[in-house]
């Protein structure tokens, strides 16, 4: 059983991250907050006889499935389009080879950049702009997966789906997120 | 031959991938540390009112140990409970047994009573399988 100190220190840890991915997917500040609140507590009456390691997995399913309720709420359709683009394959890359893409970004991180004539506060609200933009399953995949540092089962757990799913998210988030940095001129 | 001095790192699509997508999560987490005043406030609110939460559930949870367990005290130990919960059943059953006996006693005397009556009366009883007793008997007298 979690102890007040251990649910406290976790809450603290993901409690600002917690917000961004809401704040992400429902693109209002106040909603994000309820949702994230109505989660810890939550958390805090239904699992507080878990074991502290089984919190972060438990958090993660309770704040989707709370996001997923603010929608079905709200109903707003245009989040389920989003959500369906998701199944879309994307012609218009034509010759784009990602790999070249990501391979110019790596090695030109650290380095001069175009970018450098931006503040680095601009450019961190470039890239966050760009994360935000992505369909809803591939961002939800991406942050994650690489943001909460969750495993592919973990994550294909969370998200109610398989572990293929949650690598072609994954996978269909970076390039996107590296062609659109590129187009731009930045390197994250 | 491979020079073992040389760090080899990973480069294929899947390290790649994975390298920008971590850079691009420690630029997330910078703007996270950089949330607004209020917001944070706001966080702080919240993680409080979800510890209170916890703290009540575990009280509740703890209230509902202690009651149950009194009750226990109270009633002694599972054996004694269950004898306790058997006992109406037992006293149901042995109620039926006094009342089909009572029931049974009182058929008797009551025959007992009849075999009695005709035995001392002047009339002996084979008198009541004679015909024309018995069609004496019914015709009306005047």
């Amino acid at each position: 059983m979690a102890s007040d100190k251990e649910l406290s220190d976790f809450l603290k840890s993901v409690e600002k991250r917690a917000f961004k991915r809401v704040a992400y997917a429902v693109r209002d500040d106040d909603a994000a907050l309820d949702i994230v609140q109505d989660s810890m507590i939550r958390l805090a009456e239904k699992y507080i006889d878990r074991p502290p390691a089984e919190l972060p997995l438990l958090f993660q399913r309770i704040l989707s499935n709370a996001t997923m309720d603010w929608f079905r709420r709200q109903k707003v359709r245009n989040a389920h389009v989003r959500n369906f683009s998701d199944f879309e394959t994307t012609d218009e890359d034509g010759d784009f080879n990602i790999l070249e893409r990501l391979e110019a970004l790596d090695s030109s991180a650290g380095t001069e950049s175009a970018a450098d004539s931006v503040s680095r506060a601009q450019i961190l609200l470039v890239i966050e702009a760009e994360v935000s933009q992505l369909p809803g399953r591939q961002r939800e995949a991406f942050t994650l997966r690489y943001w909460e540092e969750l495993d592919v089962a973990e994550t294909a757990q969370v998200m109610g789906c398989s572990e293929g799913s949650v690598k072609t998210h994954c996978s269909r988030a970076v390039h996107a997120l590296a062609k659109a940095l590129q187009a731009k001129g930045i390197a994250p | 031959m491979k020079n073992s001095n040389i760090a080899v790192y990973p480069t294929g699509p899947d390290a790649l991938e994975a390298r920008f997508a971590y850079r691009i999560a420690a630029r997330l987490n910078e703007r996270a540390e950089a949330l607004d005043t209020d917001v944070s406030e706001r966080l702080r609110f919240a993680r409080e009112k979800a510890i209170e939460r916890a703290q009540a559930a575990r009280a509740a949870e703890a209230q509902v140990v202690s009651v149950g367990s009194a009750a226990t005290a109270a009633l002694g130990s599972g054996w004694w409970v269950k004898l306790g919960s058997a006992l109406p059943l037992v006293v149901l059953a042995a109620g039926l047994l006094v009342i089909q006996h009572l029931h049974k006693q009182a058929q008797i005397s009551v025959a007992a009573e009849i075999d009695a009556e005709l035995l001392a009366d002047d009339l002996p009883p084979s008198a009541y399988s004679d015909a024309g007793f018995v069609e004496f008997l019914k015709t009306p007298r005047d």
